[in-house]
């Protein structure tokens, strides 16, 4: 009776895909990546700032798609800008979207190996995920959509109750005074605070899957919500919990903040395990999203299909993991990844844009 | 017919993905410890029989780590035949060299089991060492660790830290008994608020001077006694608050909420007020850059124990008489340790740094980095409110 063949997705289902692609292993490490770039407590203010300009560009992206019913970034950006450089840059895309699936995977691993199974092999821990992820995405963003919408609200709960079991470290003073330094800080943080958000290039396809795509602007606003409120959360209770002075050294502030109590007696004494357990998931969705993306952009790209380029997406993955030798290759890559987001913004959302706008505006053409 | 082989080829298949758990290690194949000791360095008394062989390695002695391993074998069973005997349910084991680690793995070369540290509980200092290391120094490999972790409590020791782990009780594990003494802290402040790992190593990044609570052995018993003054600037040990200093230190700074205030009423008697509830507020002054700070403790409590011998009755001109009483042995209290903070020891452990801090950013830029000593020339006023608001379960009459 549910079974859908169109490969259309809901409203809801295209929020929740974009959440579940903007969540990911960043929320481990965004509080140090932002405070070192502040040395204030006031990353929480640079946080709802980035989100503002990445809501502004997620509209930006939904309205430009809007105009192309169906039809994914992959497929319209030649309409505009012709078929040579529509592919170079959609290439670039898709080359990002992979590196993205490698280095969430990679940080998964990481984690993991760090915490949970010291010891273990690294492909032992990424090959099973590269393989159980491309079963997922064979199955089409359909299924896609369909797990998405069964992990997240597991995933969030576990998140929240983990924060809230931390509250007996909270103390507001560790995110006092507010502005002590000034503004200029607040402005040092945004760029990383923007680059928590990478992924969210996925709006430019997603509005072609959605069944109502007038819904869209509605859909993205409350997809994009979610990790713009669970940033904010995570900030607050990190540099509450941790203070900004330790949370600059700490590789991973956010375990650190479960890490540090533990509830004797309580059915679970140590809650970083069932966290990371259950957030291993979120950043499974997270790579699944980008898989699919990339795997989608070249099939639509150069017309092949979709089923064999999964396949071939398999090695490309593995390797773009791989390729980092240590943690901070990991982080560093981590940093060229969101530079590269920034950049891919402006070429293309913006630029797109711009030329539609030109051309059908200025020189009145039909695209 | 095919099919059903390829169904019985699947299920044979199926054993090989319930292999477990690749890098799983079996509980009681390993030791974990639960306390850990640090102590100025020198040779164990084994480690001396072991070099005095031969058996050594290419090290400074610069500190020794004891830990508490907790064999599962002893603690888990009750033996009844056994309750006759001395074995103790824990094993010390010394080793002294110049990395914490490297100690680690010299244990291992004398130990039957690997050494673990997911349950380390508490570490316990000496004061000693840290007059000749840094508490960064010492606490460096355990905050880097991924076994140890973060919620692990902090304690200084006056004596030697070794000796903090050991215990005169037949069935009692050392390191859990201080672990669980935080629990007083409901019935008196001398107990403060224990720092964890992740706490001190906030503490330390922010370069200002803290206290750590002191612990004191004696005859295999343990006991908390004031605590332990680390210097923000150099991460050394500098002297120590006695029990009064440091339950006072807990009220000013709101950590602490109980306790009891003896003091000699008129006829010279004991005197007991057992506070109810404390409020200590805080606030920074800045006048012409001159800094100062006036503190304003609400105090509520009973008169809970008297030795005079004529009435004390239950009228609000003795509740009155009392208090004048008790705000004179609080300014008592407080005046001693303001010495000690502003003119002995000339350090801010009582956050009035952070206080100024969050009022006044832009005053707090400037004398952030000499923070020490500018408090101890900054002028500290105290105003007290305290109330008895009864008498107990006896009511006098005039």
């Amino acid at each position: 009776m549910f079974n859908r063949t169109d490969d259309k997705i809901t409203t809801s289902q295209a929020g929740v895909f974009l959440t579940n692609t903007v969540l990911g292993a960043g929320i481990l490490t965004m509080p140090r990546s932002i405070t070192q770039d502040m040395k204030t407590p006031d990353s929480w203010l640079t946080i709802l700032l980035g989100g503002i300009i990445v809501m502004l560009a997620i509209l930006l992206m939904v309205k430009l798609s809007q105009q192309f019913p169906g039809q994914t970034v992959f497929q319209y950006a030649g309409r505009i800008a012709g078929k040579f450089p529509s592919k170079v840059l959609c290439l670039l895309l898709v080359v990002y979207f992979i590196l993205i699936a490698g280095f969430e995977i990679r940080s998964l691993a990481e984690v993991t190996l760090f915490f949970l199974l010291e010891g273990t092999p690294i492909w032992a821990v990424i090959l099973p995920f590269i393989w159980v992820g491309t079963y997922l995405v064979l199955g089409g963003i359909n299924s896609i959509a369909r797990v998405f919408q069964i992990i997240f609200p597991i995933t969030i709960l576990v998140l929240l109750a983990s924060y809230g079991f931390s509250l007996r470290l909270f103390d507001i003073n560790n995110l006092r005074p507010v502005l002590g330094s000034g503004v200029l800080p607040v402005l040092h943080g945004l760029k990383s605070s923007v680059l928590v958000y990478t992924g969210c290039e996925v709006v430019m396809t997603l509005v072609a899957f959605m069944q109502h795509p007038h819904q869209a602007v509605k859909a993205m606003m409350g997809g994009i919500a979610i990790p713009f409120a669970l940033y904010f959360l995570t900030i607050v209770f990190v540099i509450g919990g941790l203070t900004a002075d330790a949370v600059i050294t700490s590789t991973w502030p956010t375990i650190d903040l479960i890490r540090s109590f533990e509830y004797t007696g309580f059915f679970v004494e140590r809650l970083e395990f069932p966290l990371m357990v259950i957030w291993l998931m979120q950043m499974f969705c997270n790579f699944c999203s980008f898989f699919f993306q990339a795997s989608l952009g070249v099939s639509q790209l150069f017309k092949f299909s979709i089923t064999s380029v999964i396949y071939v997406m398999v090695p490309l993955i593995f390797l773009a993991a791989m390729v980092p030798k240590s943690i901070q290759d990991v982080f560093a890559l981590g940093d060229a990844i969101g530079t590269m987001g920034l950049t891919l913004f402006l070429l293309l959302p913006v630029l797109l844009s711009f030329i539609w706008i030109i051309r059908k505006k200025g020189l009145k053409q039909h695209v | 017919m095919y099919r059903s082989y390829k169904m019985i080829f699947l299920y044979l298949l199926l054993p090989f993905v319930l292999t477990g758990c690749w890098s799983s290690k079996e509980i009681e194949d390993l030791a974990m410890y639960t306390g850990m000791a640090l102590d100025i360095g020198q040779p164990a008394p084994i480690e001396e029989e072991f070099e005095a062989k031969g058996a050594e390695y290419s090290k400074h002695n610069k500190v020794m780590t004891t830990i508490q391993i907790v064999p599962m074998k002893t603690v888990g069973t009750k033996d009844k035949n056994n309750t006759g005997s001395t074995k103790k349910p824990y094993l010390n084991v010394s080793g002294s060299g110049d990395s914490i680690l490297e100690i680690f793995r010299q244990f291992s070369i004398r130990l039957d089991r690997p050494i673990i540290g997911h349950h380390l509980k508490v570490i316990v200092i000496s004061s000693k060492l840290l007059r000749k290391q840094t508490i960064e120094q010492m606490s460096d490999f355990v905050l880097r660790d991924n076994d140890i972790r973060p919620s692990t409590k902090v304690y200084i020791s006056q004596g030697d830290a070794k000796e903090t782990l050991e215990s005169s009780e037949p069935n009692e594990i050392p390191s859990f008994h201080i672990t669980g003494m935080y629990r007083n802290q409901m019935r008196t402040s001398k107990v403060l608020d224990f720092v964890t790992l992740s706490k001190l190593d906030a503490l330390m990044k922010t370069k200002r001077s803290f206290v750590l609570q002191n612990l004191v052995s004696g005859g295999g018993q343990i006991e908390f006694s004031g605590a332990g003054i680390i210097k923000g600037s150099s991460g050394h040990w500098i002297g120590n608050l006695n029990q009064e200093d440091a339950e006072c230190l807990a009220w000013i700074t709101n950590k602490g909420k109980a306790g009891a205030i003896k003091a000699y009423d008129w006829d010279n008697q004991p005197l007991t007020y057992e506070i109810k509830s404390i409020k200590s507020k805080i606030s920074p002054h800045v006048d012409e850059g001159k800094i100062s700070f006036k503190v304003h403790l609400a105090v509520e409590g009973r008169l809970i124990e008297t030795w005079n011998k004529n009435n004390i009755p239950s009228t609000n001109y003795y509740a009155e008489k009392t208090s004048k009483i008790i705000e004179e042995k609080f300014a008592k209290m407080v005046q001693a340790l303001m010495n000690k903070l502003q003119s002995k020891y000339k350090v801010d452990v009582a956050g009035f740094g952070n206080r100024l801090a969050i009022v006044y950013p832009s005053v707090w830029k400037q004398v952030e980095d000499d923070w020490d000593d500018t408090f101890s020339r900054s002028e500290v006023n105290f105003t007290y409110d305290i109330s008895v608001t009864d008498f107990g379960s006896i009511t006098e009459t005039e």
